[in-house]
This record gives C-alpha cells, sequence and structure tokens, in this order.
C-alpha cells in the first residue's frame, strides 16, 4: 500500500493585477510570431506620408508627420476590433473573459495594451523623423500634449474598436468594417493637413468628430497652425469631452456578457 | 479503379455565380471597396487638384489591384472558417474552376463600385478611346496577377488573422506607393525600370501615356506591357497549376 501523497498547498498567485501584464505578453507573443503585424502598422502611415510628400507642399511635411502619429494611434482601434472579434468568433475565447474576474473596462485597456504593441515602433520612428525634420519641435511642452493626446486618442478609439466588434458577425466582415470606421474616421478628418484647406461643410462636420480637435491642438502646440492659448485649451477640453463621451457610449454598446 | 478523366474548368460557370451571389450578399465589404482610393482621391482634390485625372486612372487601376485581396480573403475565409472549399471541391468542380469562379463572382460583385469610379473619370476628366482601349486591357492584365497572386498567398495562411497585415503591406506598398496614384514623372527616374516591371503601376504608366501625363519611349512602352502580360499570364497559369498541387490536402 503506498503512503498518503502529501497534502500540497496550493502555491499563492496574486489575484489582481494581473490583466495588463497578462495582455502585454499577449501582445509581444503576437508581434514575436508575426513580425508582419508590426510591419503592417508602421507601413500604412509612411505609405500615406511618402504620398503626400510628393503632391502636398513641402511645409506641411512635420505636420503630416504628426498626423502619422495620430493615425496610427487611431488605428489601433482597427486592430482591437480585429483581436476582439477574432477572439470572440473564431476561438470562442471571450466566455472564457466573461468568466474571470476582468471586467469589461479591464478588458478594453488589457486588449488596447496589447494592440500598443505593435504600434509602439511606428510611434518611436515618426517621432524620430518630427524631431529630425523640425528642429522647433524640440521642447517638451508640445511632446507633452502630444503624449496626453495619444493616450486619449487610444483609449477612445479602442473603445469605439470593442464596441464595433462586438457586432460584427462574421470573420468576414472584421476587414470592411475596420477599414470602414477607422480609415474613413482618420483620413476625413485634418490629421494631415490643416483644417482651413478643407471645404466649408467638411470643415463644420470635422468638428463632431474627437480627432479634430486632437489634431488640431497638437497641430497648435507644435505652432503648425498657431492658435492662442485660450483656443488650445478649448480644443483640449473639447476633445476630452467628446472622447468621455464617445468612450461611454462604445462601452455601453459593447456587449460583454450573453446577449 | 477507374479513374475519371477531368475536364479543365469544369464547373466554372456555376461556381462563378455562386460566388457571385455570395458577395452581392457582402454589401459592407462591396460599400467599402473604394475607401482607399475615394481617400487619396480626396488627398489631390484637396492638396494637388491638378493630378485629380492621373489619380482618378489610378483609381480604378488600383481598384482592379486589390481585386487581388478580396479573393486572397475569399479563399482563406471559404477555407479556414468554413471549411467550404472540401465540400465544393469534393463535387465535379476542378480547382481551377475553383480559383478563377472564385475571382470572376469577386469581379462581378465590384464592379458596380469601379463602374462608379469609371463614370465620375469619364465625368471629370474625360476618356478617349483609346485611353479606354488601354485602360481596359491594363485593368484585364491587373486583375489577372491580383487575383491569381490573392488566391495563392490565401493557401500560405492557417488563420484568418495573419492574413490582414500581409495583406495591408503588400496591397498598399505595390498600390500606392508607385506611381499609380500620381504621374510617372513624380518616381525617381533611376528607378524607372522598378515602376515598369510592377503591375500595377506598369499599367497606370500606360494609361497616363495615352492622356498625357506620362512619355514613354517605344521600349518602355513594350517593356511596361511585356511586364504586365507576363506577370498577368504568368501568376494566372502558376495558380492554375497551385491550385490543382494544393487545394484539396491543405487544410
Amino acid at each position: 500500500m503506498s503512503a498518503p501523497l502529501p497534502s500540497a498547498t496550493p502555491p499563492e498567485y496574486p489575484r489582481t493585477g494581473q490583466v495588463l501584464p497578462a495582455f502585454g505578453i499577449l501582445g509581444w507573443r503576437w508581434i514575436s510570431r508575426n513580425p508582419a503585424s508590426t510591419i503592417a502598422p508602421i507601413m500604412l502611415p509612411f505609405i500615406f506620408l511618402y504620398f503626400l510628400h510628393l503632391i502636398a507642399p513641402a511645409s506641411y511635411f512635420p505636420l503630416e508627420v504628426v498626423g502619422a502619429m495620430l493615425f496610427t494611434t487611431q488605428n489601433i482601434g482597427n486592430w482591437v476590433l480585429g483581436d476582439s472579434a477574432t477572439w470572440r468568433i473564431e476561438a470562442s475565447l471571450q466566455d472564457l473573459f466573461v468568466a474571470s474576474p476582468m471586467g469589461k473596462f479591464r478588458y478594453l485597456i488589457g486588449i488596447a495594451v496589447s494592440n500598443l504593441i505593435p504600434a509602439a515602433p511606428a510611434l518611436a520612428v515618426l517621432a524620430g523623423i518630427l524631431l529630425y525634420v523640425d528642429p522647433a519641435s524640440r521642447t517638451v511642452g508640445p511632446w507633452l500634449v502630444l503624449l496626453g493626446v495619444l493616450i486619449v486618442l487610444w483609449v477612445l478609439f479602442s473603445a469605439i474598436g470593442i464596441a464595433v466588434s462586438s457586432r460584427v458577425k462574421s470573420q468576414r466582415e472584421i476587414w470592411p468594417v475596420g477599414n470602414l470606421a477607422f480609415t474613413v474616421i482618420g483620413m476625413l478628418t485634418p490629421l494631415y493637413y490643416p483644417l482651413s484647406v478643407l471645404p466649408g461643410p467638411w470643415q463644420y462636420a470635422c468638428h463632431f468628430v474627437p480627432s479634430t480637435y486632437a489634431a488640431l491642438l497638437v497641430q497648435g502646440a507644435f505652432g503648425f497652425t498657431p492658435a492662442p492659448s485660450a483656443t488650445l485649451v478649448e480644443y483640449g477640453i473639447l476633445l476630452l469631452v467628446l472622447a468621455v463621451a464617445v468612450t461611454l457610449v462604445a462601452l455601453r454598446l459593447y456587449v460583454w456578457g450573453e446577449r | 479503379m477507374a479513374v475519371a478523366t477531368r475536364t479543365p474548368f469544369r464547373g466554372l460557370v456555376a461556381f462563378s455565380l455562386t460566388e457571385l451571389r455570395v458577395q452581392l450578399h457582402e454589401s459592407t465589404s462591396i460599400v467599402t471597396s473604394l475607401i482607399v482610393q475615394v481617400v487619396l482621391l480626396l488627398f489631390v482634390a484637396i492638396l494637388a487638384r491638378d493630378l485629380l485625372p492621373v489619380a482618378l486612372f489610378g483609381g480604378i487601376l488600383f481598384s482592379m489591384f486589390a481585386l487581388g485581396q478580396r479573393v486572397q480573403n475569399e479563399a482563406a475565409f471559404v477555407r479556414i472558417d468554413h471549411k467550404l472549399n472540401e465540400l465544393y471541391l469534393a463535387g465535379p468542380l476542378t480547382p481551377e474552376a475553383y480559383f478563377l469562379g472564385m475571382s470572376l463572382g469577386v469581379l462581378g460583385a465590384y464592379l458596380a463600385p469601379i463602374g462608379v469610379l469609371v463614370a465620375v473619370t469619364v465625368v471629370v476628366a474625360g476618356m478617349s478611346a483609346t485611353t479606354a482601349l488601354v485602360l481596359l486591357g491594363a485593368c484585364a492584365g491587373v486583375w489577372m496577377f491580383a487575383s491569381s497572386f490573392g488566391y495563392f498567398v490565401s493557401t500560405l495562411f492557417r488563420d484568418m488573422r495573419t492574413i490582414w497585415p500581409y495583406a495591408s503591406i503588400f496591397y498598399n506598398l505595390f498600390g500606392v506607393l508607385p506611381p499609380v496614384f500620381y504621374p510617372l514623372g513624380f518616381w525617381p527616374a533611376p528607378l524607372l525600370p522598378v515602376a515598369l516591371a510592377m503591375p500595377p503601376s506598369a499599367a497606370a504608366a500606360l494609361v497616363q501615356s495615352t492622356i498625357g501625363w506620362a512619355t514613354l519611349s517605344p521600349w518602355e512602352v513594350a517593356f511596361a506591357t511585356t511586364a504586365l502580360m507576363v506577370e498577368g499570364f504568368g501568376m494566372f497559369l502558376f495558380t492554375i497549376y497551385w491550385a490543382r498541387r494544393t487545394v484539396r490536402e491543405d487544410s
């Protein structure tokens, strides 16, 4: 007769604060296995930059580089959409996430972190280009504004991505829906050019999109389209208000548990 | 044991029509198929309006090129997500008819938005008979290359999530970076043979030469035409071979 097994005390694992590291690892493993997933977010804004560099006045180039940074950050929402929908539809992983202690807000931040990782190299390269092409940008103030704006856009568009993902019904829809939502919003707002070059009605419509205020604020902070400090504060407040409102609506629309 | 003889392209018409119906149900995809083109055209309209004719013709050619991405996604989706290729190919449908039928179905469904772009081009930039003929031939070459390439690439992946980044890189890199939406003259002169060798920019160069936006020597015209034909037919023939070789046992 064998001796009774010694009673093993289960190891103590921390039960909180694990969401971000876990999703961070997920994001890293994804790009380490699929380097193209990092190249794609880098390539797209660079391709647009190259195209704009050819057709637009050279003086717009620093503005376009900042626009590419904003566009890259917005586009994280597209990747959040893709991941969240794939995990729900193909891998049925969302049931596991819902059953865990993690709520939908932490899931949102987690998946946003995991998708920030592939975009980070693009942002770093673009930041380097901006510092190189625009010596006037080598001061701390505008960069702090840019950092704040990028964080707001990152959370906002990730929330939009995750909300849209819960409405997508098949894998086939992910790509066109993501393109529609993010490329249109990203391109039709004045990220890559000053708002003033747009026709009147278009300018007016842009004021309903948070990215417009993000662009105006950053362009003003870097001095590409000079604006008084009070106006920049106004842009910042409008960006925050719109971003909070849209994020709350998106989280409300997001179907987390059973429909 | 008797082995049934296979008629090449057997089932092509039936599968093309099936695929056309499938694609026509994907209204979101059809509506969104012109997004990149419209965005780039807006860039041009806002920042360099005089280049609009070139960009419009480029938009038509890019649309044909981007159909390869649709074929790629569709072939991968049917194989990976639904595993329907097993069902289709268990019948009399031949692998080459499966590939070509899918490509024709996708083409049929997306002709409507491309037609809209053609109509806008005719209204805004005008189109002579010569330009129309060259455009038609160029579109055929680009479509043949892109659809074949898209199908071939789709067979190399095991999950849908991996396909999108690669597709995005390929179609944007070769469709937007070379002189498709902008004049050939903006492209670095030492790299002209590269532009004339790539299907979308070779097609664009030929069309631009008919509307007066590019000046090509007879040798350059011959080079671009040959490149487009060789790459289009070559890729098409290779994909037929590849479809026969891989489609049954790849999943």
